[in-house]
């Protein structure tokens, strides 16, 4: 499932990761991730006009690619059944990761900001929209790094913050076990 | 949930667009399937309609269960009670797309294979202790399961660890009164001595765990007392 880099030749190919979503087949999300990014700001501007069709999502808060695919199939869910929370599928997917249902609150901490330095983009390929990822990478001023590298980025203390899982919760599961769990039962507890 | 019987109208109902998809168990109120979601081992659990209920009132009944069940995990879970981890809840078909607990035997099994083995039965009587401090838990928690049975307590392999999953919580509530953990335990208590021939002095010890570990469990055990006088062709004259 996660994809390292090539390392048998001489140049490192930066993998992203791409997975068919089996609830809905047409539909497939790519995760790409980047560090030393250097114009987030620029970045953010794009997404928010939609000149790059993606969610920015800051990888520091992802402790594995299972969260995000967690979060964008509930969101490809509600957004072909029109009910959505979010005015968009990227901002929804963002929206999503989050343990509570604040949205303005979880655009802030699980998207970007404008002195981030890493950028997880998620991209969704479907009937309706083909994956222009050249173009994507080439707009990001930064490093494109394999998934393999997300551990390096994640800040598990913030993390944990963020989801207050109890000391009881660690000892029967993991902490991606709690905050999966929080993000599919957030919207009826 | 209840074991076996199929449903006239429930054939029509079809299983979740998930593929690989596998008919694991055909319950009155569910059906169960096996799967992969989104690259891990999943269990769907899809709540059908019931053909001779009003549909208004099924529609809300199907969707409070999912959604009780729902929360009834992350409850248990946040209590340190393991129960399996919730992917994704689809409330337009009510179903739940759960954490399969792999390789898992239930309790059930377990408790008749045991018995049927004739083998060394003290591990049996660790397991009732085992059970009895779970659900002092999950009762100190103010979290009801509603449906307790030996089939509805999963154990992880390998067996003999005794690694104890919650599983069914559609029939679960919140609720601190004695009279609910009571009721609560009578439910276990009927399903444990009726599946499992001989097995009286086994819940005793699932009971006597249960008290010491509850810090309110003297007024629960008062209730289940109660409760269990009440009972099916009880007479209460006199």
């Amino acid at each position: 499932m996660i994809i390292g880099a090539n390392i048998a030749y001489a140049f490192f190919s930066m993998q992203h990761f791409t997975r068919q979503l089996e609830l809905f087949p047409d539909c497939s999300v790519t995760l790409v991730l980047f560090n030393d990014v250097k114009n987030a700001v620029a970045l953010r501007k794009k997404a928010m006009e939609g000149s790059i069709d993606g969610a920015l999502i800051n990888p520091a808060m992802i402790v594995d690619p299972f969260q995000i695919l967690v979060a964008t199939n509930k969101a490809v869910h509600l957004h072909r059944i029109g009910k959505m929370k979010t005015r968009t599928l990227n901002a929804e997917i963002i929206f999503n990761l989050s343990p509570n249902n604040n949205i303005s609150d979880a655009l802030k901490k699980f998207g970007i900001s404008d002195n981030d330095s890493a950028v997880l983009i998620v991209l969704i390929e479907d009937k309706e929209k083909t994956l222009n990822l050249e173009g994507i990478i080439s707009q990001v001023e930064g490093q494109q790094v394999s998934l393999a590298e997300l551990h390096k980025i994640t800040d598990i203390a913030k993390v944990k913050k963020i989801y207050k899982l109890t000391p009881q919760e660690e000892k029967i599961g993991t902490l991606l076990d709690g905050i999966i769990c929080r993000m599919s039962t957030k919207d009826i507890s | 949930m209840a074991d076996g019987g199929g449903e006239a109208g429930a054939s029509a109902v079809s299983p979740p667009p998930l593929q690989g998809l596998q008919l694991v168990q055909q319950g009155a109120e569910a059906r169960l399937y096996r799967g992969q979601f989104l690259g891990r081992p999943a269990v769907v659990k899809l709540r059908f309609p019931k053909r001779y209920r009003h549909p208004a009132l099924e529609e809300r009944l199907s969707r409070r269960r999912t959604a009780q069940e729902a929360r009834s995990l992350l409850r248990c879970r946040r209590a340190g009670i393991s129960a399996p981890v919730v992917y994704f809840v689809d409330y337009v078909s009510n179903c739940i797309y759960l954490e399969d607990i792999a390789g898992s035997t239930t309790v059930r099994d377990y408790i008749t294979s045991v018995q049927q083995s004739g083998n060394d039965t003290s591990n049996l009587f660790l397991l009732a202790e085992k059970i009895g401090e779970v659900l002092a838990r999950m009762h100190d928690d103010d979290l009801i399961h509603g449906d307790l049975t030996t089939s509805n307590m999963l154990l992880r392999p390998p067996v003999e660890e005794l690694d104890l999953v919650l599983i069914d919580f559609g029939l679960s509530f919140i609720s601190g009164l004695p009279e609910d953990k009571g009721v609560d335990l009578y439910v276990l208590e009927k399903a444990f001595l009726s599946t499992h021939p001989n097995t009286d002095t086994l819940f005793e010890v699932l009971l006597k765990k249960y008290s010491t570990t509850s810090k309110k469990s003297s007024p629960v055990i008062k209730k289940l007392d109660e409760v269990r006088l009440r009972g099916r062709k009880r007479s209460m004259v006199g």
